[in-house]
């Protein structure tokens, strides 16, 4: 696959992931990579294990076997024939803090305002002062365009809002990998621009970006890599450009023109 | 005008028995049941199903009956509490367990989302619990304390049973002497009064912990 990033670092690793929910099999053997700056959007229909995959990466699954790398640092391993066997507790925790999540559902914390959500982990996890945190955060609610919005609590903004409030939120633990779980699904089709506006401002940036949606428009245009999913599988993955344009397999043109 | 001020005055050492039980108990009984509704929750299945069993019994038999066997039967075992230790513990004992199911279904109620946000963003469980669920929680199990609160200042009365002078004995006490029903009255305008004071405290605090909620 030629890409300029090729030579940039993998930040992410994946290799022959299974998964199963008792004897529902959900990942069948899943392998990519996720090199410094790029953004991978992953697609497919509901139940094709793609959210479960993004979960996977950060704990919030567990997998059956298979190996899982971030920033070089082994999280889980499987020896020949064996079991998925985990880092020690303290080391997974240190792995897991070069990521940062978004959620569909953006699980704000409701009783704390959008300025407490972003001061919460870095001062209680990083034990940060919140002086020394403060300014940052700020920061990032003015790129997200929220800092008028600092002392409001999650109920009283907009779908589109509370999102660009959890994005601002997962920047502020300096993640260096960013985990999007179809972020703009919840939200009404008039508020998904903002949001997704927002997500390619970050990609722009060069934030490494492992995005699960249903927005087509976003992977094309914003995504350096495409994974379409079905069934537990890797179907196909490309660069946007051949991948929307010349399809290779048949489930994948299927997919796509029920998306349009 | 004087009788019936005197009377209200006797009444009040009455009230201090009543208070006595009221606050100890919520005091004990408040954390005991929130410690139990997390072991209720927890995956050691043994410990859950020993405070389950708890909860059945507590909630099960009725408050009199707890009573009664904490003061008349653990003696006949060689176990013998003082008058007001004894009340105490089948109240502790019984409002905790209510306490704790309150408890229970308010940290169910809260989406798995929210825990989920805090352990991607690295906060380890008890932080979780402490700065995440446990406020969420407050709010959402108020009403719910709320009601409870004000049966346990209702069922104080419970310990006219045991001979012990709260607000209820000493106005019947006073009714059979003078043959005058305005004790009953009395008694039941100081009920009122604490009633009025927690519904008050309540809505205060239902108010502080809403505040977040459009």
């Amino acid at each position: 696959m030629a890409n300029t990033t090729n030579d940039a670092a993998v930040m992410l690793s994946m290799k022959d992931i299974h998964k199963s929910f008792g004897s529902l099999e959900v990942l069948k053997g899943i392998d990519l990579e996720v090199r410094e700056g790029e953004v991978l959007a992953i697609i497919g229909p509901s139940g094709s294990g793609k959210s479960t995959l993004l979960r996977c990466i950060n704990m919030l699954e567990t997998i059956n076997s298979g190996s899982i790398a971030i920033k070089g640092e082994t999280l889980v391993q499987t020896p020949p024939g064996g079991q998925a066997e985990y880092a020690a507790q303290h080391d997974c925790r240190r792995i897991l803090a070069h990521t940062g999540m978004v959620f569909q559902q953006f699980n704000l914390f409701p009783h704390m305002t959008v300025l407490e959500n972003l001061l919460e982990a870095p001062i209680q996890v990083k034990k940060m002062k919140k002086a020394d945190v403060l300014p940052y955060a700020k920061e990032l609610l003015k790129k997200v365009g929220l800092l008028d919005r600092a002392d409001y609590y999650p109920s009283q903004l907009s779908g589109g809002q509370q999102q660009r409030v959890a994005i601002a939120r997962a920047l502020c633990m300096k993640p260096d990998i960013m985990l999007f779980d179809e972020p703009t699904s919840a939200l009404d089709p008039e508020l998904t621009g903002e949001v997704l506006k927002t997500m390619r401002e970050l990609a722009e940036e060069h934030m490494t970006m492992v995005v699960v949606t249903h927005e087509m428009a976003f992977a094309r245009e914003a995504a350096s890599q495409v994974i379409f999913m079905a069934d537990g599988v890797i179907v196909e993955q490309g660069e946007p450009e051949p991948f929307f344009s010349h399809p290779r397999e048949e489930r994948t043109r299927a997919f796509l023109q029920n998306m349009l | 005008m004087d009788k019936i001020l005197d009377t209200a005055l006797l009444m009040l050492d009455g009230t201090q028995i009543t208070l006595e039980i009221f606050i100890l108990t919520l005091i004990i009984a408040v954390p005991l049941g929130l410690l139990a509704s997390i072991g209720r929750l927890s995956h050691l299945h043994i410990l859950s199903r020993i405070i389950e069993l708890y909860i059945w019994i507590m909630r099960g038999t009725p408050l009199m009956l707890q009573l009664l066997f904490v003061y008349f039967a653990l003696p006949m075992i060689g176990i013998k509490l003082p008058d007001i230790a004894a009340a105490l513990l089948a109240f502790i004992l019984n409002y905790a367990a209510y306490f704790a199911e309150i408890f229970r279904a308010g940290i169910q109620s809260v989406p798995k989302g929210q825990y989920e946000a805090a352990k991607t963003l690295g906060m380890s469980y008890p932080q979780t619990m402490r700065r995440i669920i446990l406020p969420q929680v407050i709010r959402i199990v108020l009403p719910p304390v709320s009601n409870e609160t004000i049966n346990l200042v209702k069922d104080t009365s419970l310990v006219y049973i045991l001979a012990m002078n709260d607000l209820l004995r000493v106005a019947r006490t006073i009714v059979q002497r003078e043959f005058d029903m305005t004790p009953f009255l009395i008694a039941g305008i100081f009920y009122l009064a604490m009633t009025a004071v927690l519904t008050w405290i309540f809505k205060k605090l239902e108010a502080h912990y809403g505040k977040y909620d459009k």
